[in-house]
């Protein structure tokens, strides 16, 4: 046995989506849901426990990455970063969760860890649940009574807690088919590649020429969730993107984000840092994705 | 707990076991069926020693994998790269490039270089470094273990030495 022994606990491997949702409704109270198990498996080494373990790794259907031109990107509750690595039609229309499954973790975690997981867990410092938090998506969650669909502008709820009931089992995220004209990046700060992000940023601007008809800009590590940054986009959508206008953008970001001292930075450099963060962000997104 | 009758195929042999909810894959294959080549590191998925591959080239953190989450799955360990007495060529290409020291690491490391050259037969150094991130060596600088991939991938495409 390893040093690191997981608490007790039943696993419940069902064979569909109605059995699962059944299991969920008969112990949600006292389950969690396994997919990749990344998150999950490293918390019940620490001081998570919990009595039963409902498994999707027999449930066909939910490995599903589609791209529709007109009805956008589904990503099913076992599509990995991997499956997003390897997705053209993602890193051709939605380059911001691409760039941000690119540097994810590690290879073996990115073979293994989900999309949905990553969603799912809350972090504040989350690198594709930000970058879909930029690109806008709605989340189809599942239980006896039925199913129901939650915006993820609505979906944080504080850290680590989402708006998902215990007995509803997340079994797609859908994103937007992309619109005319829009770009989208995502950037990070990290000590060495592996760690966590220290601070993160995505954008979503949908351009006519050098004019911003609309714009969702997100960071990460700056607040308890992932937060937007309202006056910075407002100020995307009033003019041209030029030099003087991302550096009002620069300047505001301080005023929009609310960083922690934590192991990984400083509250203060964190502030001092954020709005070059998002002005680089921003000129990435304009460059696709040539990070000059 | 309860407890999960399941089959893996390790290294091209079916095996069946018995195994509780919360045994990990690591721990399946170390100590129900002795493939102590898989090593334990970190239990946490970061510093890949206990990495294998799956149906294929998929590399995995044995660590974090629950062993009854995974029957009927083909597992892959170091110890099965071995055809007939003869060594791997990646297994062989770390040797002969100095790539190893104390060798805890290597398992892993040898399994994702065949990870990393199945997806890239010819990766640029760049993409050997980022490949190669989620297994930590603390003996070398990771100068020898690059040199040993890049020789593998010679040697695999059939070209140099």
């Amino acid at each position: 046995m390893t040093s690191r022994v997981m608490a007790e606990f039943d696993l419940l491997l069902p064979y569909s989506v109605s059995e699962a949702v059944t299991l969920l409704a008969s112990h949600g109270d006292k389950a969690a849901v396994l997919a990749g198990g990344t998150d999950l498996l490293v918390a019940l080494k620490f001081d998570y426990a919990v009595e039963n373990i409902i498994s999707l790794a027999q449930v066909p259907g939910l490995d599903k990455l589609t791209y529709d031109p007109e009805g956008g990107l589904t990503i099913g509750a076992r599509v990995t970063l991997v499956d997003i690595l390897k997705s053209a039609d993602v890193k051709e229309h939605y380059p911001a969760l691409w760039q941000a499954a690119k540097v994810f973790a590690t290879p073996q975690l990115r073979n293994t860890a989900t999309v949905l997981g990553n969603i799912l867990r809350a972090s504040p410092a989350g690198d594709c649940s930000l970058a879909l938090y930029a690109l806008g998506g709605t989340l189809t969650l599942e239980s006896a009574s039925g199913r129901r669909e939650v915006d993820l502008d609505d979906f944080w709820l504080s850290y680590g807690v989402t708006a998902r009931k215990n007995d509803e089992l997340a079994i797609a995220l859908q994103v937007p088919a992309p619109q005319a004209g829009q770009k989208s990046a995502f950037r990070r700060m990290t000590r060495v590649t592996e760690d966590l992000s220290k601070l993160n940023a995505a954008v979503c601007l949908q351009m006519d020429g050098d004019k911003c008809l609309s714009a969702r800009v997100a960071m990460g590590c700056v607040g308890p969730t992932l937060v937007r940054l309202p006056k910075v986009e407002k100020i995307l959508r009033q003019a041209g993107i030029t030099p003087d206008l991302l550096q009002e953008i620069s300047d505001t970001v301080a005023s929009e984000i609310a960083p922690i001292d934590d192991i990984r930075s400083s509250a203060d450099y964190r502030l001092k840092v954020a709005g070059v963060l998002v002005k680089r962000v921003i000129m990435l997104a304009l460059n696709g994705g040539n990070d000059q | 707990m309860k407890k999960h009758a399941i089959t893996l195929t390790v290294n091209g042999e079916e095996r069946d076991l018995i195994v509780s909810s919360n045994r990990t894959l690591l721990d399946a294959l170390r100590d129900d069926l002795g493939f102590t080549d898989t090593k334990y590191g970190c239990g946490t998925g970061e510093c890949g020693a206990c990495t294998v591959l799956v149906d294929g080239t998929t590399s995995i953190n044995g660590c974090l994998t629950l062993a009854a989450t995974m029957d009927g799955r083909s597992i892959t360990t170091a110890a099965g790269l071995a055809h007939d007495g003869a060594l791997h060529p990646v297994q062989q290409a770390f040797i002969d490039n100095d790539a190893i020291q104390c060798g805890f690491c290597i398992p892993g490391m040898v399994l994702k270089t065949i990870s990393i050259l199945a997806d890239n037969p010819r990766p640029t150094e760049d993409e050997i470094r980022h490949g190669l991130e989620g297994s930590i060596c603390r003996c070398t600088g990771y100068a020898k273990i690059v040199e040993a991939v890049q020789d593998a991938s010679h040697r695999m495409a059939g070209v140099g030495e």
